[in-house]
């Protein structure tokens, strides 16, 4: 590219060599812009030309060819809240913001601290869950069934995360171990749980669970999926761990034993920083997967946002307009999962995998 | 005063290769010791199994009276006296020079970090090459990193210093800021092992030129009588090998 670029000539000589070459490169070229100007000109005209946008127009939208963008400002509501009382909205928007601004912020240097994070992820779901199971200051209970939408999506995302980055650190380091009992049990539970579906996981963690345990011991059906979630994510992030683990010379951990610095020392100020750096492209890609993946949950009830969408067309005046309702949880999905890969890519920036 | 360390009878063997046999070795408080030899003779697994890197299998190793066993106090209590240089610098890459330097310090001397951070900074002068502390070690060239290596290893102000060739991963003119930094290190009185091909480097600063090959010490003595006097056929064959050239 770069090369190219520095050929002289110019711009001009650029298209001539790179776009028009021979006269089939010139052909294909012609036709892919053409094609290009066609998808483009039928997007904008459906997206916003003729387009219908509020709600009170709902009978415009069976007369235009347009997006019906209506059914976004009719259904908003319920795509982003779910079931949760309609009056009591505004505290699961709150929890939403809560448990976004936590994760900007642990994206932060600044918050690099095993101590920092885990005070600041205190701070945050301790908010969330306050804000929206209430129960004090005169704010009525929600229980967790009634929790939904938007803010359920970031909350299993977020505790998933959460919970699952220590416990893959430990299973990594558990297969890792010199001991071979817990080298062979970590390895039988992570290839174990990696072999089964998520859905079969969650599945039994909401319903098969309370059958066996007891219900002391059984906790909320949310908690267990959280709990289930985490551990499913935790055993594909253990490998990439592991991974990272492995490709850290030898010689890193010898010359610190030869400093003498301790075992933990060795671990987690040596091995670990220099594995998750060197695995950060297949971390960040867990992430995202992890983060599409929270649509799964509504198999067992949960209307997260995915799931709320499709209850919020599902039936009635507005079935005919799914597409736009899908369109705009897709917008919603893009923007987090695009803001992750970005953050990924400052990450390889900052930590000198790429150079610039 | 009692020797800085001994071997007596040390053994080691990777499967059915005997790497060490029958090791005896004293090295008095402030000797400088060059160990050279063929490929494959153990030089380096000698200076690895005083620091623990490599564990022997049968005799004796004493590094300042403590005896080398399984115990990691132990074990830990002879690494913090002892320092180590490696052929490929073994440089922290994901931390900057001044943090290769002070970490080690704060993990293993339970030093505060400000004690550490100027520790860092004294032990990286006096290896000529301060001004790079805020840099990352893949800035750094091979000599530099080198330098570095060393710096690390005295921020834990041992009494003992191994050096496991030090020089042959250098390209040719970096090799001798790296051996000048060394003869300093010298002239401070400190301990010193130097597993090294650098002649030159073992006649101006070695008490002592100890000879290895197949695991076994074959020859050692003060450089002058090594150099021009040598004993044994195989010393002389190495000597005219590596001096040929």
């Amino acid at each position: 590219m770069s090369l190219a670029a520095d050929a002289p000539g110019g711009p001009i000589a650029w298209v001539r060599q790179r776009l028009f070459a021979t006269w089939f490169d010139g052909l294909v070229t012609v036709a892919f812009a053409l094609f290009g100007v066609y998808l483009f000109a039928t997007l904008f005209d459906w997206a916003i030309v003729n387009a219908v946008w509020t709600a009170e127009a709902r009978e415009a939208c069976t007369a235009s060819a347009g997006a019906c963008w209506a059914v976004v400002d009719a259904r908003g509501r319920l795509i982003l809240f779910g079931l949760y009382p309609r009056e009591e909205h505004w505290r699961s928007a709150l929890a939403c913001v809560a448990i976004i601004a936590t994760m900007g912020l642990s994206c932060v240097p600044f918050f690099w601290s095993m101590a920092r994070l885990a005070a600041l992820w205190l701070i945050g779901f301790g908010t969330f869950m306050g804000l929206m199971y209430g129960g004090f200051f005169g704010l009525p209970t929600v229980t967790t069934e009634q929790w939904g939408g938007l803010s359920l999506t970031v909350f299993l995302f977020s505790a998933g995360l959460v919970v699952g980055m220590p416990t893959a650190i430990g299973l990594a380091l558990a297969r890792r171990s010199r001991l071979p009992v817990v080298s062979t049990l970590a390895g039988i539970v992570i290839d174990f749980t990696r072999s089964i579906p998520l859905l079969a996981l969650l599945f039994a963690a909401a319903v098969v669970m309370p059958l066996v345990l007891p219900s002391e011991v059984q906790g909320d059906k949310l908690t267990r999926v959280v709990i289930a979630f985490a551990f499913f994510y935790a055993c594909y992030q253990a490998e990439i761990i592991r991974a990272g683990i492995q490709s850290v010379s030898k010689g890193q951990e010898e010359a610190a034993a030869a400093l003498g610095m301790p075992g933990w020392s060795r671990v987690f100020d040596i091995v670990l920083p220099q594995a998750f750096r060197n695995t950060l492209p297949a971390t960040i890609n867990q992430t995202v997967i992890t983060f599409k993946e929270t649509s799964i949950v509504t198999i067992i009830g949960f209307f997260e946002v995915t799931s709320s969408a499709s209850a919020a067309v599902g039936r009635g005046e507005w079935a005919a307009y799914f597409v736009e309702v899908y369109v705009f949880v897709a917008l919603i999905y893009f923007t987090f999962a695009f803001a992750l890969s970005r953050y990924g890519a400052y990450l390889e920036r900052r930590t000198r995998l790429v150079r610039g | 005063m009692a020797e800085a360390i001994k071997l007596e009878t040390v053994g080691k063997r990777f499967g059915d290769f005997a790497a060490l046999s029958d090791i005896v070795l004293a090295v008095a408080p402030g000797e400088k010791l060059v160990v050279c030899g063929p490929s494959g003779s153990g030089k380096s697994t000698l200076i690895r199994c005083i620091n623990r890197l490599e564990r022997h299998d049968s005799g004796h190793i004493f590094v300042e009276g403590t005896e080398l066993t399984d115990d990691d106090d132990a074990i830990r209590a002879v690494r913090r006296e002892v320092g180590m240089v490696f052929q490929r610098f073994n440089l922290f890459p994901h931390l900057t020079v001044l943090e290769n330097c002070a970490l080690p310090a704060i993990r293993a001397r339970g030093l505060p970090r400000a004690e550490a951070e100027a520790r860092g900074h004294e032990e990286l002068s006096r290896m000529r090459i301060g001004d790079q502390a805020a840099k990352f070690a893949d800035e750094l060239s091979g000599g530099q990193q080198q330098r570095v290596a060393i710096a690390r290893a005295l921020c834990m102000r041992p009494r003992i210093m191994l050096f496991d060739e030090p020089t042959s991963a250098l390209d040719p003119e970096m090799i001798g800021e790296v051996l000048d930094c060394m003869t300093d290190l010298a002239r401070t009185g400190m301990t010193m092992i130097c597993v090294t091909h650098e002649m030159g480097f073992a006649r101006r600063v070695a008490d002592r030129v100890v000879f290895m090959k197949d695991g076994r010490i074959v020859e050692s003595g003060p450089p002058d009588t090594f150099f021009d006097h040598p004993q044994h056929a195989d010393t002389k064959t190495f000597l005219s090998q590596i001096l040929g050239h």
